[in-house]
């Protein structure tokens, strides 16, 4: 099995009104990785996501499943969807049913799953992103977090290895996406590779392993959340850096080191920890 | 929506869609076996009984929903009764006559329309409407109607609110302070509207596909504990009423 699971090769895309969305754009998703895809409103992320999905066939360039290139036919496609779930921003775009199971249904049917395995699966979907009890709840009752829930429940109900999220965290409020990325955590002890397209940079700084920042369709940079959001060009194109790692470096200016072992906070609780832990032995005797 | 809210929080929520639409269906059965207006008015109030006593269905609530239909129902028998005779003779050449003679059959219409409308009611307000799209399906419906359906419905809900909201947003910015602003709102709001179905159905088409869909939408359908036991009481009490309805004069 490759490390690698997904990737893009000098893949270039243009809409058909003329605008170009992706333009020689390259870059590998490893497998169980968390990944953050940063980028201006505009630079190509949807786009980029569409094309990981079989949804969108690139002008040029290729797009890679376990290093083996996408020749979109019918059967390819299907296993990729199976393989590759994809969860869109606008909740109500792509929730089709007016009842909560019958939409998480909506893909393992489409998977031609028995109904004893479909009804399996949705409960489990349903309880992993804490929906359990809304089963039989319609749709258009629940608050937009939930609809969120839902969403990426319709998408878990079809057990993909690699999970692509669209804006997760637009529009939900701080103890939503506290426990939104509860979720994610779960998936990706689960051993599943998450994708997630952001504007969020602390929460890109503290979650990811991975951070891809796009530029006009093409890949600005790729690495270490904790090297790449510290690069100028990165921060000039995001128009900020990531709060903790901005106090982090004002410290250590001022002489307060809060690295430990090369390790730097990257969540505003590790933050807090470090401080208190360089003060706990600054006052030692 | 009354007919949402009742649907979801009745009595009979749990109650199999089987057992419910074959007593609506019955309930029609009884409407048209009835022979008299008297008989159809009694069908009519079993019916209505049976949504507010038995499902708990509040008194209120089914008359709210049923005075629309009840009001076309008034229109449609003031229509039958009176009959328009254009003649040269008559003053502004228009003269009104009043079926009298017809009035037996027209109260015998009304009142089986009225009870006809009652067991479309009894499902309505007990069942939900995926529920009653799940019967249809089993009922061999083509499935092109029935997708038709799901996502009418679903997008009245989604269209409702972008409605609401860009009222709310044109109204913040006195788009309906006077009648010549409210006409050019009005009109801004059915372009916009326009354009969010396109893309909605775009959005929609997209998320479908990102679901390995490949033509029918294809749902899980509810599972209703004792299902058996709900339909052979809907049979038994469907029938019951069909005879009672034939055999009182």
């Amino acid at each position: 099995m490759t490390d690698t699971i997904l990737s893009l090769c000098d893949v270039s895309y243009r809409y058909p009104d003329g605008t170009s969305a992706l333009s020689n754009c390259s870059l590998t998703i490893r497998r169980g990785s968390r990944t953050a895809v940063l980028g201006a409103n505009g630079a190509g992320k949807t786009t980029m996501f569409l094309h990981l999905n079989g949804i969108l066939r690139p002008s040029a360039g290729q797009v890679c499943w376990e290093e083996t290139p996408l020749d979109y036919s019918r059967s390819q496609l299907r296993h990729l969807r199976s393989r590759i779930g994809l969860v869109f921003q606008n909740p109500d775009s792509q929730l089709f049913s007016a009842s909560v199971r019958e939409d998480v249904s909506f893909g393992p049917m489409n998977l031609g799953l028995t109904e004893k395995h479909v009804r399996e699966r949705v409960e489990e979907a349903l309880i992993t992103v804490g929906m359990g009890t809304f089963a039989d709840k319609p749709v258009h009752n629940l608050s937009y977090g939930q609809k969120k829930r839902v969403c990426i429940a319709g998408v878990l109900a079809m057990q993909p290895q690699v999970i692509v999220l669209d804006e997760p965290m637009a529009g939900l409020d701080a103890t939503m996406q506290e426990e939104f990325t509860a979720v994610l955590e779960r998936l990706h002890d689960s051993g599943m590779t998450i994708i997630v397209a952001t504007h969020d940079l602390d929460f890109a700084y503290g979650w990811a392993d991975e951070a891809i920042i796009l530029k006009s369709g093409q890949v600005l940079a790729h690495g270490i959340p904790t090297e790449t959001l510290q690069q100028r060009d990165v921060q000039q194109e995001l128009g900020a850096a990531p709060l903790v790692a901005e106090i982090t470096q004002r410290l250590s200016l001022i002489g307060i080191d809060l690295r430990d072992k090369d390790y730097l906070p990257r969540s505003k609780s590790e933050l807090l920890k470090a401080i208190s832990a360089h003060t706990r032995q600054e006052n030692k005797p | 929506m009354l007919t949402e809210l009742s649907a979801y929080t009745n009595r009979w929520r749990s109650v199999s869609p089987v057992a419910k639409g074959l007593f609506s269906l019955c309930g029609t059965g009884a409407a048209f076996t009835a022979s008299s207006p008297r008989t159809a008015l009694l069908v009519a109030f079993i019916l209505s009984a049976t949504a507010i006593v038995g499902a708990g269905v509040t008194p209120m609530r089914y008359l709210r929903v049923a005075i629309p239909a009840l009001f076309f129902l008034l229109v449609s028998a003031l229509s039958l009764l009176v009959s328009l005779e254009f003649s040269r003779n008559a003053t502004f050449g228009v003269s009104f006559h009043l079926a009298i003679t017809e009035l037996p059959r027209i109260a015998q219409l009304c009142c089986r329309s009225l009870a006809c409308l009652t067991a479309l009611l009894f499902l309505a307000l007990t069942t939900p409407l995926s529920d009653i799209i799940s019967l249809l399906r089993r009922c061999r419906l083509p499935d092109t109607l029935l997708d038709l359906m799901i996502l009418c419905y679903r997008t009245l809900f989604v269209l409702s609110e972008a409605v609401h909201e860009t009222i709310t947003a044109q109204s913040a910015r006195l788009g309906y302070a006077t009648t010549r602003l409210s006409i050019r709102s009005l009109g801004g709001l059915i372009a916009n509207l326009a354009i969010q179905v396109w893309q909605r159905s775009q959005a929609l088409h997209l998320a479908a596909l990102a679901r390995n869909n490949d033509g029918a939408l294809r749902f899980l359908e509810r599972e209703y504990p004792k299902s058996t036991s709900s339909i052979s009481c809907a049979a038994i009490a469907g029938v019951l009423l069909i005879v009672l309805a034939g055999a009182l004069p």
